[in-house]
């Protein structure tokens, strides 16, 4: 702020306009929990993915001061489905236009329907789920990767390397099915062979060894790779370098599908992840939920200072349309795909320290944008563009 | 007169008087910043290394002094700009910075340095003998491209975050204005009489072109689209421009093309095939060649500028940054 002031000296009318952009998360969020591993040691961090809405905000400082919005961000964690359903509603009523959710997708999905005929719009950005995307509500846009993309990224990625045989392992968590199905679906039309598709359980009891001695689970079938979806991540933990054949393992473990990682170092991507540092408490690396919080802010707030009116309608018609552009530090430009307001996006495969290939890979092409080779596309979708 | 002065403070930097005029005539040689190399790589006429000057760490932007006897290196990973003597090929001085230099330019008299720091979001003015900052102007996230106009009174800077051109006052190091350009603005050229200053957006694949008599944008924004290509798959960096102001070389990044532009009536004579993501392009003292850095590919490609034809591609180092010719 001093910064923005400094910069503009006098130039500043005092007549800004104050405008407040929703953040809303949720109390104790199982998904950001610590990842615990060996009772005390911790493997990663918990995550706290307003920081990377906060720096978005920053980010565009300077610009939205120029064009004289000043944006604040307001937060708020919500107890439970309804307390966010009343806090959207709150925010609309005190003349919010945008509220950035960092909700699990069953809570999206009810805020969402509740509040669809208020003039408010939501960006979904950390809850994955493809039927969120299938709502093809006017007011929900999407600024972190679908399930699908993710799984493309990891097919096209099996295509470019010619691994087309996969053994595809899913843990017995609701999520772990939608992460699996994602990923058969994205194989299915990819013409990979899934050779068996397993389960899996982290018990040691003698008696269901087939689901949970990795040996038996990886035995008795012949694959390039194998893909596992564990969103608890405690199995699949112990799979690389334990499966019967000298295979591959990707997916929650091994080579991981993303919106970022913070070993990318195009792109700007190293500023990014630089700068995100420095404001998040303990300095941890922005994770994918950070970059998708990050992003949505940030195109919040491109939106206020490009859009060229201060009618709240037109802000949100040019954020949602084709005029729209912003930069990820991906490489790309991007912008809302006019039919699920699902946020066009390279992705990143990348092991715990390094990225090994970005996504889109160049052999997919497509007939309007390259990037609509991850996801739902057009003809695809349930919903139809506006 | 300016000779003399650019001579006397060479002379400081090096410690030593060097006799100018006799390296004055130009080596020929081709220096290629290689960002991963953390080397400027030295090759001749005839495109053969010379010499692999290790510098301090990713190595980026460069230009000589006016006579040509040194080259100075911003390199980012160490804070520094290297100074490499071109008659030795040695890095001979490093002038500290603020964090991450990228881009920078001399001001008229070659006193002070002006230079990006991209981490920190400053531009940055080194006096270039005694080594003090001597300003410090805030800018917006990620500044890159830096140029200082021929009289020294204004300096212009993008922010790649903010997509902003600011326009500083360099007597006050104020700024002055903030143009909204295209996203991701990265480089700068003037027009050789100074009224003209062209801007690279690289995500909304456009160049900008900014009236230096009033700072407002001028005109629409040029689009590219070569061949085989769509306008999101471009994406423009580096800029060169002849000496007689009739052409302009951009280099489309992603794209792996180098568009030639009618300078005045903004149509493209030629998309030239280049490697992978290309990004600085210089053009040698008689433009009778261009030499394009390709990032992604690790190479140089020389263009003959007379067919507009790519003539050759030559391996030079990870992640090539910039080209210049001491010719």
């Amino acid at each position: 702020m001093a910064l923005a002031a400094l910069l503009m000296g006098s130039a500043v009318p005092a007549c800004a306009a104050d405008v407040l952009v929703g953040f809303v998360g949720l109390k104790d969020d199982v998904r950001y929990h610590p990842e615990v591993a060996y009772t005390r040691i911790e493997i990663s961090p918990a995550l706290k993915p307003v920081e990377g809405a906060r720096l978005g905000i920053e980010d565009l400082k300077i610009v939205t001061e120029a064009a004289n919005v000043n944006i604040t961000l307001d937060e708020y964690e919500a107890a439970d489905a309804n307390d966010a359903i009343q806090k959207v509603a709150a925010m609309a009523q005190a003349g919010e236009r945008f509220v950035i959710l960092d909700l699990p997708g069953d809570i999206v999905a009810q805020v969402a329907e509740a509040t669809k005929d208020l003039p408010i719009t939501l960006v979904n950005a950390t809850a994955p789920q493809d039927a969120l995307r299938d709502l093809c509500l006017e007011n929900l846009m999407h600024s972190g990767a679908s399930d699908r993309m993710i799984a493309d990224t990891y097919t096209q990625f099996l295509r470019h390397r010619n691994w087309n045989k996969v053994l595809l392992l899913v843990g017995k968590e609701p999520r772990d099915k939608e992460i699996a199905d994602a990923f058969q679906a994205s194989a299915e039309r990819m013409r990979i062979e899934i050779k068996a598709r397993r389960e899996f359980t982290s018990s040691t009891d003698p008696a269901n060894r087939e689901e949970n001695n990795t040996m038996l689970v990886t035995g008795g079938v012949d694959y390039d790779v194998v893909f596992i979806a564990d969103s608890l991540g405690e199995y699949a933990r112990y799979l690389n370098y334990a499966t019967q054949l000298p295979r591959p393992v990707i997916g929650s473990t091994g080579l991981t599908a993303a919106e970022w990682h913070w070993a990318w170092d195009r792109d700007g991507a190293t500023q990014v992840t630089l700068r995100f540092q420095r404001l998040a408490e303990g300095g941890r690396y922005m994770s994918p939920e950070d970059w998708s919080t990050w992003i949505a802010a940030k195109s919040i707030a491109t939106a206020y200072a490009k859009a060229r009116s201060d009618d709240p309608v037109k802000i949100d018609a040019y954020l949602k349309g084709s005029r729209f552009n912003i930069d990820g530090s991906k490489g790309y430009r991007m912008n809302f795909r006019p039919w699920d307001r699902q946020l066009r996006m390279p992705m990143v495969l990348a092991t715990a320290n390094a990225v090994i290939e970005p996504a889109p890979f160049p052999e997919f092409l497509h007939q309007v944008n390259e990037l609509d080779t991850l996801g739902v596309d057009e003809p695809e979708s349930k919903c139809k563009a506006s | 007169m300016r000779k003399t002065l650019l001579a006397a403070a060479s002379g400081l930097l090096l410690g030593a008087l060097v006799s100018v005029p006799a390296l004055a005539a130009g080596t020929g040689l081709i220096f290629v910043s290689t960002e991963k190399g953390n080397e400027v790589v030295v090759l001749d006429q005839e495109l053969n290394v010379v010499k692999r000057i290790e510098t301090s760490r990713r190595p980026r932007d460069m230009h000589f002094n006016a006579d040509k006897t040194l080259l100075y290196v911003a390199c980012g990973d160490d804070d520094a700009i290297d100074v490499i003597d071109v008659a030795t090929l040695e890095v001979v001085d490093s002038i500290p910075t603020g964090p991450s230099p990228e881009v920078f330019a001399f001001s008229p008299d070659e006193k002070i340095i002006y230079v990006s720091n991209e981490e920190d979001s400053r531009l940055e003015a080194i006096d270039a003998e005694t080594r003090v900052s001597v300003q410090d102007v805030p800018t917006g996230a990620e500044p890159e491209g830096v140029l200082v106009m021929p009289d020294g009174k204004t300096a212009y800077v993008t922010s790649e975050v903010a997509d902003m051109v600011h326009v500083v006052d360099t007597a006050t190091g104020v700024v002055t204005k903030n143009i909204l350009v295209g996203t991701r603005p990265r480089r700068f050229i003037l027009s050789p009489d100074g009224s003209e200053l062209w801007v690279s957006c690289e995500l909304s694949s456009e160049i900008f072109i900014i009236d230096t008599a009033t700072n407002e944008i001028k005109g629409d924004s040029l689009i590219f689209v070569p061949p085989g290509f769509r306008e999101e798959d471009v994406t423009p960096v580096g800029m060169a421009v002849t000496k007689d102001g009739s052409k302009v070389l951009v280099s489309l990044g992603r794209a792996n093309h180098v568009a030639v532009v009618d300078a005045k009536s903004h149509e493209v004579i030629k998309y030239i095939l280049v490697g992978r993501r290309a990004w600085s392009v210089d053009l040698s003292k008689d433009e009778s060649k261009a030499y394009v850095a390709n990032g992604l590919s690790d190479d140089i490609t020389v263009i003959d500028m007379a067919s507009l034809e790519p003539i050759r591609s030559v391996p030079v180092g990870r992640v090539p940054h910039s080209v210049v010719i001491d010719d």
